[in-house]
């Protein structure tokens, strides 16, 4: 029995001696795996696709989201405000501030913002080592140029690691007509292996436009506060432009809202760049596009946020179908209409909805940062672009909208205008114009194309882009003073300058 | 081993059953029978071993103090009698009824307290230790074993993170340490250190939020405990090297002792309520507010109290039994026990089952082999009610019934004359009638953990044994969740959604610890201890998730295979962490007037960067006896008088596993990566400096202890963000921050024997912490935190880790006031922001008196905290004034002159910040001791408890000891109040009788 327990003890002794302590990783891949997975080897050959989807995937949250890019680019203009309403929606004031000109470098959309435009760029650097496809790594490399764009148009800095970078190197900064630059190169070298479509993919017309974009604003990038628009750049934009509408791929579309609808991807003979949604399975935030607007008491209940003003909603014709319709599959349903929502509200069966304390639920032309009323729901006239997918959940069918080509004929039309050119810049308007049952315009100035601008591509992202270029984003407009000239950037977010001593904070902030 | 274990526990049962078949086969001579009672008042001493001078025959005293020797040899002249806190007593065997008084060794003095990988005598310590014994427990619904010590113990908080049967508390020792989650003690149970998480998953349950936690020591049965010790200084808890930082709880449990077989029942049956309610109007104020105020709709005629529909008063019963006996070669004891406890809200209540076994041996004619072992199976039922951390604007149960308009009613007559839920209510589409969320829900966890250890030892030679311990502690967990799809919940109506999900912790030990003890010399004694101990924590387990059911009412977990392909999330995952650890101590007592310690613990992680595989973690301590000192021979007031001071370093590994590894993470066709290597990370460091006095004057009526210490935390564990760009899913790395967060404080103890004599005795016991606690050397590193949750209120953080501020600093918008246009107006309008208080207590005060007479006992334990924040969420974005018209408001709002608009914004500002000075009279018991009754009853007690009587606070939530997980990416909050599970008012009738 002695000798026994003995033995057993001394075996247990044994059988527990030192060990070596490596962490094995049992859920979740290592790098060394990820090399061998995505690196390939002699048995297998390599397959990045995971790597490529999950780039895409990147882009849902900072675009598609209410608080990212669209907020930086829309809230901060004239297109959009979101009131506090008593117990609702002083989220810590960072929607007044926006709208007001007033934000700081701790202000926590701008700087997750700033950060999800990063993942971007670091999902598609990081596929880049593991060998991919010439039109994979193209893909990937506009996704990239895409997201450093628009850091540029916020921040001017735009921080990069190269392919074999890793992430505990300090990244280093492009700055203005640096990053600029080096953007269009990145364009001009993938163009050639970049796909035709679909627009839900990387493709050549979209680098194309995205050059038009940099060609346009490369004067904003110099010098934001006094751009200049040199004529062989705005030459570049034509030609790139006639490149894209010759092909023939592109039209106006007959409703203007089918651009934005669940299956855009079917409806739409406009859209060049989207991000896919795919209805009932998987999708990014663009359904904010209804909730974020819409009432409690309208169908689909809202959040009961974001207005526009009525400055911008009075300059629509009557007769524009921009500025709002009925909409098969959204009216017929709920009563809702599409585009700009004033006054009484009504159900599918046209009874007059109420609001919660049962007053009419009529959305007022005033609106004001802070409402002090007692009508604090129902202010404002609420822009609903995307018509409502009903049939899908929280997985919507609408495809994400980046580009369309009557962006593309309206920068056409302003490099036209900016080489002094309005009798060509004229006709391209009115197209658009009389395709959206407005009437034809007789003459043509900066100030009325950048109205048009407006009238065509309100809350898809570019207003604050168009008026820094048209020189008016630091004006004073409703609810809002005029603002100083730092505000033309936004602030490097504190956070990201505690991370990276290569960053240097934005003047005036 | 894995092999030999079992083969091992397959002989233990015919072991166990010969070793109690020997015991009852002894020759019979006489039986000698007596009392034990204390000196100092005569009650009666439980528990007491009497011994035959001589033999190896002995018993225990009943509860009652009375012993029975049976077949005492004729030869036999003497008894020893020797128990825990009194002089060891000899008496001669005479014939009739033995009575003994025992008198109280100095200040409880000899007591023998548990420490690390060992025992010590209470006299021997130099660190700081403080033990609670299983009499001064919290009595009462008490779940799990750390809200046993709740008040009890200078320097611990304990919060409860929710009033949900069996929810999560959070445990301070010293205050703050970490700016990460791992700020909880290590616990340790019978040599056993527990990993600390429960199994028991998290769900996805839509927009209803992230439900707290269990608390990961429900397994536990609280009447198996015997005492727990906290070790709170370096000295004590360096020991247990990189876990042991945040303090260590050592829990031991009651084992079998030489004498009679003895049986112990307790049984109890409760009810509870809510102790305090939340001020909304009822009916008949919301009319007349609604007329102050102009409004013409928001009357519905009706009038009901939707906070008193949704609780209920709760029944809890709760039954144990434990048997024990043993000899001199062994000691056994079995105990089982059954908790049934209803919680206040509708749907939620905890069961418990749990059964062990335990014994102890000693083998061969030397006795020099000893095995001990131990089984512990415990089993829960959760069903947990729908209240969450971060519920959104529609809010949790709670938060529905508190905004639920009181002229609405909640149900409506049904077409057979029956009742039925209103399931939409009239004032606002959006919101949700709480019994419809009550119906809707529910969500069921069913956890099992066994914890088994054996222990071998053995007697290698004077003074020095070896002793291995091997023990693997298991728990599985499945949870299974539903929201019914006529919820008009956004994303669950008209889809509903439903969670499976499962869990497993497993942790196995295994520990060599060679002792040795040895007299020097005449004057000098030497312990020491060494040892190599080996920890494999595992944690797996996997989750279903999916939406859009079909309209039956079969439970919806049970179909998932009918979702929607879209609407399923699907995940799993598997992490392992080993620990290996090499330690010793040495202790030298030289004429028990000089003690040293010095302890020294080396400690391998697998989750360590690779260049940093092993943590050191030394202590020394002295203490100085100077009541044994010649000089005190003659003075006559100090009956004790003990200086302590103690160095050492002690550490706090909790970060994730692979956090210091390259990983990628997997997410449907695609991977991410997750996080980066870091080849430097490790433990964080805290070094602790001790120095305490304890003291006993007035012949030991007054005795008690100060202490302060100083805690330096450096090496700060945190997930660091990353320079953008930074990967999808992690921004951020596993570092050690440069800087450091400071404790400091001082405790003091004090215990008073005001009154005794034969029929009435009164003692008083006060236990009392001043804390500080700072960040320095953050530089501009600045951390937000405490991230608020309700309507309108998105992103807003109102804490912040900071240099040169408490942790968790408030830093907020200062109110003013209510300005005439009745809006809330703040200072800079609102642009500005300061940093206003933080929610760390300035002091914690704890008070127990115990008054006897004759055989009632009245016990009374509060306990306190002051000089603190609490942020009261509930106030902010669930009840503002806003909702007049709609739903309802605190009904403190229409106090406030000029009168609040309705416009006011709920900007997050100071105005929700409420001091959160409390004084909780936690427990009172009344017992009355009714003895025995006849030959097989041999004591017994009757006892009623209140637990929570009444809360003296200024605070205008539920509770003002609460703190619910606000934490913005894994950085914790404290101290935030958002509509939390009530705390329940218990009261409690129990029986504990033994034969």
């Amino acid at each position: 029995m002695k000798n026994k327990f003995i033995i057993a003890t001394i075996m247990a002794s044994m059988l527990f001696s030192c060990t070596k302590l490596d962490e094995p990783v049992d859920s979740a891949i290592t790098g060394e795996q990820a090399d061998q997975l995505f690196g390939g080897s002699n048995s297998a050959p390599p397959d990045i696709s995971a790597l490529l989807e999950g780039a895409y995937l990147s882009t849902r949250t900072p675009y598609q989201d209410q608080s990212r890019v669209w907020a930086a680019t829309e809230h901060t203009t004239d297109e959009v405000i979101g009131p506090t309403r008593g117990g609702d929606w002083d989220d810590n004031g960072v929607w007044r501030v926006l709208h007001s000109h007033q934000w700081d470098a701790d202000h926590a959309f701008l700087a997750d913002t700033y950060r999800d435009l990063g993942r971007i760029v670091f999902a598609t650097t990081d596929l880049l080592k593991f060998n991919p496809t010439p039109a994979q790594a193209a893909e990937a490399r506009f996704l990239r140029a895409f997201a450093m764009f628009t850091i540029l148009d916020g921040w001017d800095q735009v921080p990069y690691r190269e392919v074999d970078g890793t992430l505990d190197q300090l990244p280093n900064i492009r700055r203005g007509t640096e990053a600029a630059d080096y953007i269009m190169s990145e364009l001009n070298e993938i163009l050639p292996n970049l796909p035709d479509g679909p627009a839900h993919k990387a493709n050549k017309d979209a680098a194309r436009t995205l050059m038009m974009k940099l060609y346009l604003n490369k004067g904003v990038y110099a010098d934001r506060a006094n751009p200049s628009f040199a004529a062989s750049d705005m030459e570049a934009v034509i030609t790139l432009a006639d490149q894209i509408i010759n092909s023939g791929k592109y039209d106006l579309t007959d409703n203007f809202f089918d651009n934005f609808a669940p299956k855009n991807d079917q409806l739409s003979k406009e859209n060049i760049w989207t991000a896919e949604n795919r209805g009932g399975s998987s999708s990014g935030g663009v359904r904010f596009h209804w909730f974020a607007m819409l009432h409690y008491n309208n169908n689909p209940s809202g959040w009961n946020g974001f207005t526009t003003l009525s400055d911008f909603y009075d300059k629509f014709e009557e007769s524009d179908t921009r500025r709002g319709m009925e909409y098969p599959g959204v009216t017929n349903v709920s009563g809702l209409r599409v585009g700009f929502l004033e006054g009484q509200q009504y159900n599918q069966n046209g009874v007059a909805l109420k609001d919660r304390r049962g007053n009419n639920l009529a959305f007022t032309r005033e609106v004001k940062l802070k409402e002090t009323e007692n009508n604090l729901e129902i202010t404002g006239i609420r822009v609903v672009k995307y018509p409502v997918d009903y049939n899908n959940g929280d997985n919507v069918d609408n495809d994400f909208v980046y580009f369309r080509f009557p962006d593309v004929l309206l920068m056409k039309a302003e490099a036209l205008l900016r080489t002094n050119r309005a009798a060509e810049a004229l006709p391209i308007v009115n197209s658009i114009r009389t395709k959206r049952g407005a009437s034809a315009l007789a003459t043509i100035t900066l100030d009325v194309l950048l109205d048009e601008r407006g009238r065509e591509l309100y809350y898809e992202g570019w207003r604050r882009n168009d008026l820094i270029r048209f020189g008016k984003f630091l004006d004073a407009w409703q609810e809002k003073a005029p603002s100083g000239p730092e505000r033309l950037l936004f602030p490097i977010p504190n956070r990201s300058l505690a991370a990276n001593p290569n960053l240097v904070q934005n003047p005036g902030y | 081993m894995t092999v030999a274990l079992p083969r091992w526990l397959r002989g233990l049962p015919v072991l166990l059953l010969s070793l109690i078949l020997a015991y009852s086969l002894q020759a019979q001579e006489r039986n000698v029978t007596g009392k034990v009672t204390d000196a100092k008042d005569g009650s009666p001493i439980a528990g007491a071993t009497v011994t035959v001078k001589g033999s190896s025959r002995a018993v225990s005293t009943d509860a009652d103090g009375t012993f029975t020797l049976t077949n005492v040899p004729a030869t036999a002249r003497t008894l020893v009698i020797t128990s825990v806190g009194f002089s060891s007593q000899e008496v001669s065997i005479t014939d009739g009824e033995i009575f003994v008084a025992m008198q109280a060794s100095d200040a409880a003095l000899n007591e023998v307290v548990i420490v690390g990988y060992g025992t010590s005598r209470k006299s021997d310590l130099t660190g700081s230790v403080a033990s609670v014994k299983a009499k001064d427990f919290n009595k009462g619904v008490v779940t799990a074993p750390d809200q046993l010590l709740q008040g009890k113990v200078a320097g611990v908080q304990i919060l409860s993170n929710s009033g949900a049967p069996g929810a999560a508390t959070t445990v301070r020792i010293r205050g703050n340490a970490s700016i990460r989650s791992g700020n909880q003690p290590l616990y340790v149970i019978d040599g056993v250190a527990l990993d600390g998480r429960t199994a028991r998953p998290g769900i996805n349950a839509g927009g209803v939020g992230a439900i707290p936690g269990s608390n990961p020591l429900n397994f536990i049965n609280n009447n198996d405990i015997l005492s727990m010790e906290v070790l709170k200084d370096a000295s004590a808890a360096a020991i247990y090297g990189s876990r042991g930082s945040n303090g260590v709880i050592i829990i031991t449990t009651r084992k079998g002792a030489a004498g009679g077989q003895k049986v112990d029942v307790n049984a109890s049956v409760g009810v509870s309520s809510m102790m305090r309610h939340l001020e909304v109007l009822d009916a008949n104020e919301y009319r007349a507010a609604l007329q102050k105020y102009g409004l013409e709709s928001g009357d519905y005629g009706s009038s009901v109290d939707a906070m008193d529909e949704i609780t209920r008063t709760a029944l809890t019963q709760n039954y144990s039994v434990g048997v024990s006996g043993g000899n001199e070669n062994g000691k056994y004891r079995i105990s089982a026990s059954y908790l049934n406890q209803e919680g206040i809200i509708l749907k939620s209540d905890f069961k418990k089952y749990t059964a062990g076994i335990n014994g102890s041996f000693k083998f061969l004619e030397s006795r020099k082999l000893g095995l001990d072992f131990n089984v512990t199976v415990g089993h829960n039922t959760e069903n947990t009610a729908p209240i969450s951390n971060d519920a959104g604007f529609t809010g949790s149960i709670v938060g529905q019934a508190l905004q639920w308009n009181p002229t609405h009613p909640l149900r409506h007559s049904g077409p057979n004359g029956g009742d039925s839920l209103w399931r939409i209510p009239q004032f606002g589409s959006t919101s949700i009638n709480p019994l419809v969320m009550s119906a809707a829900w529910d969500d069921i966890s069913n956890t099992t953990n066994v914890l088994a250890y054996v222990a071998p030892s053995y007697n290698l030679a004077k003074g020095l044994d070896y002793r291995f311990l091997f023990s693997v502690n298991h728990q599985v967990s499945t949870r299974k969740n539903q929201v019914r799809s006529y919820l008009n919940l956004e994303n669950i109506e008209d889809r509903g959604l439903a969670n499976v999900a499962n869990g497993s912790l497993t942790t196995t030990q295994a520990t060599h610890t060679l002792n040795y003890m040895t007299d020097l010399s005449d004057d000098f004694t030497l312990t020491a201890l060494g040892g190599y101990e080996y920890m494999k924590f595992r944690y797996s387990g996997s989750s279903i998730f999916g939406q859009d059911f079909a309209d039956v009412s079969t439970p919806y977990y049970n179909y998932l295979q009918y979702t929607t392909q879209g609407s399923r999330q699907i995940g799993s995952w598997d992490q392992t962490s080993e620990l290996q650890s090499f330690f010793g101590r040495v202790i030298l007592n030289y004429k028990d007037r000089y003690l040293f310690t010095g302890t020294y613990r080396a400690d391998g992680s697998s989750k360590f960067g690779k260049n940093n595989k092993y943590g050191y973690f030394p202590s020394l301590a002295l203490a100085w006896n100077i009541h044994n000192e010649e000089f005190m021979g003659n003075q006559s007031v100090f009956n004790q008088l003990k200086l302590r001071a103690s160095w050492g370093k002690t550490g706090n590994q909790e970060f994730p596993a692979f956090a210091s590894q390259e990983t990628y993470v997997a997410g449907q066709q695609s991977f991410n990566r997750s996080t980066l290597e870091n080849p430097d990370l490790k433990w964080e460091t805290s070094t602790t400096i001790n120095i305490g006095l304890d003291f006993a004057i007035a012949k030991n009526r007054l005795y008690g202890s100060i202490d302060y210490f100083d805690k330096k935390t450096s090496d700060i564990l945190f997930d660091r963000d990353l320079a953008d760009p930074v990967p999808v899913g992690s921004a951020s790395t596993w570092v050690n921050l440069p800087g450091k967060i400071l404790n400091s404080g001082v405790e003091a103890m004090l215990n008073y024997l005001v009154i005794k004599n034969s029929n009435f005795s009164w003692d008083v016991g006060v236990n009392a912490t001043w804390l500080k606690n700072k960040i320095t050397g953050f530089g501009q590193l600045v951390i937000p935190t405490g991230g608020l949750s309700g309507q309108g209120i998105s992103g807003t953080t109102i804490q912040r880790f900071v240099d040169n501020k408490p942790l968790n600093v408030y830093y907020l918008r200062e109110y003013r006031g209510i300005n005439r246009e009745g809006q809330a107006e703040l200072v800079d309008d609102g642009a500005s922001f300061f940093y206003l208080g933080d929610p760390n207590p300035d002091f914690l005060l704890g008070f127990t008196t115990n008054l006897s007479y004759k055989k009632f006992n009245l016990e009374i334990s509060m306990n306190g905290a002051f000089g603190h924040q609490v942020y009261n969420n509930t106030a902010n974005t669930v009840l503002p004034i806003n909702n007049l018209g709609t739903r309802n408001i605190a009904k403190s709002l229409l106090d406030l002159n000029p009168q609040e608009a309705l416009s006011s914004p709920i900007t997050a500002s100071s105005r929700y910040m409420e001091a959160g000075d409390y004084m909780k009279l936690t427990n009172a018991t009344l017992s009355y001791n009714l003895g025995g009754f006849g030959r097989v009853v041999k004591s017994s007690t009757l006892f009623l408890t209140g637990q929570n009587l009444f809360v003296i606070t200024g605070f205008s939530g539920f509770d003002p000891e609460v703190n619910v997980d606000k934490n913005v990416a894994g950085r914790p909050s404290f101290g935030i109040e958002y509509i939390p599970y009530p705390t329940a008012r218990n009261i409690i009738f129990g029986l504990n009788f033994s034969f």
